[in-house]
């Protein structure tokens, strides 16, 4: 049983294959865009405010705050990468309501993109930070024997990031099937709304570990420069 | 279950363009938006803020004010108050005064008004007792009172003793002009010859008598020679009555209540 729409072909031309992740990835980000786009050409500034405008100040703020929590000092910096992931999962996976729709959250190709993203983001905001060589120095601490551990971490919380968010969106793609050959129509209902939960949670996990990760980054900076702060763990299970 | 790498990369581009995409379109704008209503509210407060204090430091000044004019009220009511008493009193005096002045004016008047009728009707009585008793005397006595008196008046005069009929004739010796005798009507001829007599004989022989008459006297007769007078009237003898009256009255006014004086 092969459910990645992955493998969906929609259109093919000399050896390009369309599939159905990237069309449907494509309807997502039109959709925020156009949605981000409609409400912020008529932006208000008085005290009547759109309840649109409301809706996204709300989403944006939210976002602004629980990055805040995580413990950064300028939540403004992160709020494009992280709320973008946070926004783009969520609405993938909000829209498995829609028929005919396959989330492209529910593909390793979509989920394995975000997770390089976010592998590739680390070290950029890290540097950004506070620069090359202070970045490279923290894979030989506490100790240059740590390197390859160091290394593995890294990639390995890659890998376990991307998996967590696939699998679980792709648990929930695979239970309806299961579900619809085994039981009548009320319980691939009941797993559908659980799905709609899921996915959203996975969207805050996915954007929180992002987020988690990048300021762990920055954090044992802080650490090594004032060494009374404690070192944080840098590990979130689900 | 692979991971097709075109798509993978195709799924990194599409992401950092969505990135790219949402920071253009949405958190962007609605950030500034935000940062911006957040600073305009922020001036509105510090505005209003201001305006408040600058309400409350007016209202506290007025406060003062108005403290200020409530005891400024005070005081002008307190002295008004004086004044009103000092002019009350003044007032009361004064009405006192006059109060007391008319007063002893009205019993000063009353004093005169009773001694007026007092007089009239002293004169009135004796003329009517006069009168009646001469009715009486001609009615029951068959001759005029007049006449009665003047023989009455001869009598005393012959009555005199030795000391006044000396004083009289040496008064009628030293007196250039006649005798005057006054009688409250006038009398007859022959009693005015008996008077005419009695005076010859009992004073002086050639001293000339002239008759006039005189109301007050009510019923008697006065013969004046000089600076002598010799009166045997009425009105001395009411006189007399009205001094005795007027003691007893006076006695028994001092002594309300109590027993009259001994007469």
């Amino acid at each position: 049983m092969d459910m990645s729409p992955d493998s969906w072909i929609l259109y093919e031309w000399q050896g390009w294959r369309l599939n159905a992740t990237i069309v449907f990835t494509w309807a997502v980000m039109a959709l925020l865009v156009l949605g981000s786009w409609a409400v912020t050409t008529r932006l208000s500034e008085g005290e009547t405010v759109s309840r649109w405008q409301v809706l996204l100040e709300v989403v944006v703020s939210t976002i602004r705050d629980q990055i805040e929590e995580v413990g950064t000092d300028d939540p403004g910096r992160y709020l494009p990468f992280i709320g973008t992931l946070f926004l783009f999962i969520a609405t993938a996976n909000l829209l498995a309501v829609v028929p005919v729709y396959e989330p492209p959250t529910g593909s390793l190709s979509t989920t394995a993109a975000l997770a390089i993203c976010v592998l590739i983001a680390v070290p950029l905001f890290s540097i950004g930070e506070r620069g090359l060589g202070s970045y490279l120095r923290t894979y030989l601490q506490p100790t240059p024997l740590m390197l390859p551990f160091n290394l593995v971490g890294e990639f390995s919380r890659t890998i376990a990031l991307a998996v967590r968010l696939y699998g679980n969106v792709m648990s929930g793609t695979v239970i309806v099937g299961i579900l619809i050959s085994v039981a009548p129509f009320f319980f691939p209902v009941v797993m559908q709304l659980l799905g709609l939960l899921t996915g959203l949670i996975q969207a805050y996990i996915f954007a929180i570990l992002a987020m988690v990760y990048i300021g762990s980054a920055s954090r044992s900076r802080r650490a090594s420069e004032s060494p009374a702060a404690s070192q944080q763990s840098t590990e979130t299970g689900e | 279950m692979q991971i097709d790498w075109l798509t993978v990369a195709a799924q990194v581009v599409n992401f950092l363009v969505l990135v790219w995409l949402l920071q253009r379109f949405l958190y962007r704008p609605i950030t500034s938006a935000m940062a911006r209503r957040e600073e305009r509210i922020e001036t509105r407060l510090s505005e209003a803020k201001a305006a408040r204090d600058k309400v409350e430091a007016e209202a506290s000044r007025l406060r003062e004010q108005q403290q200020a004019l409530e005891a400024s009220r005070e005081e002008m009511l307190s002295e008004a108050r004086q004044e009103a008493d000092a002019l009350r009193a003044r007032l009361e005096d004064d009405i006192r005064e006059e109060m007391e002045a008319k007063r002893s004016q009205w019993q000063a008047h009353l004093e005169d008004e009773r001694e007026a009728f007092a007089a009239r009707l002293r004169q009135r009585a004796g003329h009517q007792v006069i009168d009646i008793v001469g009715r009486v005397l001609e009615d029951y006595a068959g001759s005029d009172l007049a006449g009665q008196v003047a023989g009455t008046f001869a009598d005393r005069l012959a009555a005199l003793d030795a000391d006044e009929r000396e004083k009289l004739s040496a008064a009628a010796s030293r007196a250039k002009g006649p005798a005057r005798v006054e009688s409250s009507v006038a009398l007859k001829p022959a009693v005015r010859g008996q008077v005419t007599r009695a005076i010859h004989e009992c004073i002086a022989q050639d001293i000339e008598v002239e008759y006039g008459e005189d109301d007050e006297l009510l019923l008697g007769i006065r013969l004046t020679i000089g600076e002598q007078t010799v009166e045997w009237s009425a009105a001395r003898f009411l006189h007399r009555l009205e001094t005795t009256l007027d003691e007893v009255i006076q006695g028994s006014g001092r002594r309300p209540g109590g027993a009259p004086a001994a007469a």
